[in-house]
């Protein structure tokens, strides 16, 4: 074993382009390519509820690129790292999932974790937080009331007679009819998209709980459809969609709430 | 041993109380300042940043009623998608010569307006928002709609009718 080990040793140190002991480690290392500097500038709506009276105003910082990721997520975190540890803004996941970072990137309602930078420098990159929302702080919105609507909806399975002892079965093609629907992370967008919801919205539900709404009529195991759908007959909660589809356009899941909701009126028209 | 209990003790009753006057105090301060405040400051306005209960409380819905429901949204629809044939069939017929099928136009291009113009005021002056501006403009469309249809009524008996009069335009 002892003379094994010595004969590899001895043949490695005979092929000189493996770095041995005696060679130095300047010399094998790679030399870091220096990337150019892109600076890139972002205004970024900033309103502090400590002074009320100040009028929120568009903050500029301009970053390195090439020292960032690629999303906006990540120059919001450089930015408030290393520029401005005042910048308030929610994250979480940095994927796509939780629905934390949901702001208005260059007019668009959209996940800052999913949306890249557009690395043009010339142009600047402007972030709103959601449109016609209640501002807790910078890119903070108060969704307390979109959380409450959706609550209204009791967005969890109703059944009276539940099989006991075994799962509760679903057919493929039942199963299937909650694709597109369930993928939903309540992110907001979609709502503080749509002007309806802007200008009704204590009383109109608007895309994201309507959505919800519709998962749980779709559902085959639910057995409180009847009483879900004559929640909605009256002129505000559901009505006032007018097709707008901004909500299907600004999902940053590509989900489409507009067809959820064309399913509920064709649903209620046809009881 | 004895001393150290006694002493354990005393520190307990210090903190106590301390705890007690920190936890009093706020309260005190913010019962009364809910009471100074809340009529002035905290109303309720739709729309507004006051919610209805507690952030744990779903909101509530309006009572239902189908007529302002699904039955109000497929008439609108069905006069909508009527509405195509009926001007089609006044393209290519002489009002004069179908004076049910004019009347039949006029009506439901009223309604039609009707129901467009209430979607605007409930969307933008709802009388929850808008309690004397909201119901009353509700009120002036209501009249409005019923002097156009006795308008459009007397048009189409007593004079050439409503296709007659776009031909007549649009050929003049």
């Amino acid at each position: 074993m002892q003379s094994l080990v010595t004969r590899s040793a001895a043949s490695t140190w005979r092929s000189s382009s493996v770095r041995t002991f005696a060679s130095s480690a300047a010399r094998s290392q790679a030399v870091p390519t220096e990337k150019p500097v892109l600076q890139k500038e972002f205004k970024i709506y900033r309103w502090n509820p400590d002074e009320p009276a100040k009028k929120p105003t568009l903050q500029s910082y301009t970053i390195d690129l090439n020292q960032t990721g690629p999303m906006i997520l990540d120059a919001l975190i450089k930015i408030k790292n290393e520029i401005d540890p005042t910048l308030t803004f929610r994250r979480s996941c940095r994927e796509g999932i939780c629905g934390s970072c949901a702001m208005n990137i260059n007019g668009q309602n959209t996940l800052a974790c999913l949306c890249r930078i557009d690395r043009n420098p010339s142009k600047d990159t402007k972030i709103y937080p959601l449109p016609h929302m209640y501002i807790v702080k910078d890119l903070v919105p108060d969704l307390t009331n979109f959380y409450k609507q959706y609550k209204s909806i009791e967005p969890y399975l109703k059944n009276d007679n539940p099989p006991v002892g075994r799962e509760f079965l679903q057919s493929q093609e039942d199963r299937k009819k909650l694709d597109g629907m369930y993928e939903c992370i309540l992110c907001a967008c979609c709502s503080t998209s749509c002007p309806s919801y802007w200008w009704n919205q204590d009383e109109y539900l608007g895309p994201a709980t309507l959505m919800a709404a519709y998962r749980w009529m779709a559902d085959s195991r639910d057995s409180y459809t009847a009483q879900r759908k004559e929640k909605l007959q009256n002129e505000m909660s559901l009505y006032r969609c007018h097709t707008i589809f901004n909500c299907a356009r600004t999902c940053p899941k590509g989900l489409n709430p507009a067809k959820a909701i064309a399913h509920i009126k064709m649903e209620l028209a046809a009881d | 041993m004895s001393s150290a209990i006694v002493a354990r003790a005393a520190f307990n009753k210090r903190i106590a109380t301390a705890f007690t006057r920190q936890a009093l105090r706020p309260l005190a301060v913010q019962q009364a300042r809910t009471a100074s405040t809340e009529a002035a400051e905290f109303k309720y306005v739709p729309g507004g940043p006051i919610y209805k209960g507690t952030v744990n409380d779903p909101t509530t819905f309006p009572p239902p009623s189908r007529t302002h429901g699904s039955y109000h949204w497929a008439f609108e629809r069905l006069l909508s998608a009527g509405l195509i044939p009926l001007t089609a069939a006044a393209f290519v017929t002489s009002g004069s010569s179908f004076p049910i099928l004019d009347g039949l136009l006029g009506v439901s291009l009223v309604m039609h307006s009707h129901i467009g113009f209430d979607a605007v005021l409930v969307d933008y002056l709802h009388p929850r928002k808008f309690p004397v501006l909201g119901p009353l403009l509700t009120w002036v469309l209501r009249a409005t709609t019923a002097t156009v249809l006795v308008g459009v009524y007397q048009f189409n008996t007593n004079d050439i009718g409503l296709t007659e009069l776009i031909s007549k335009v649009w050929h003049a």
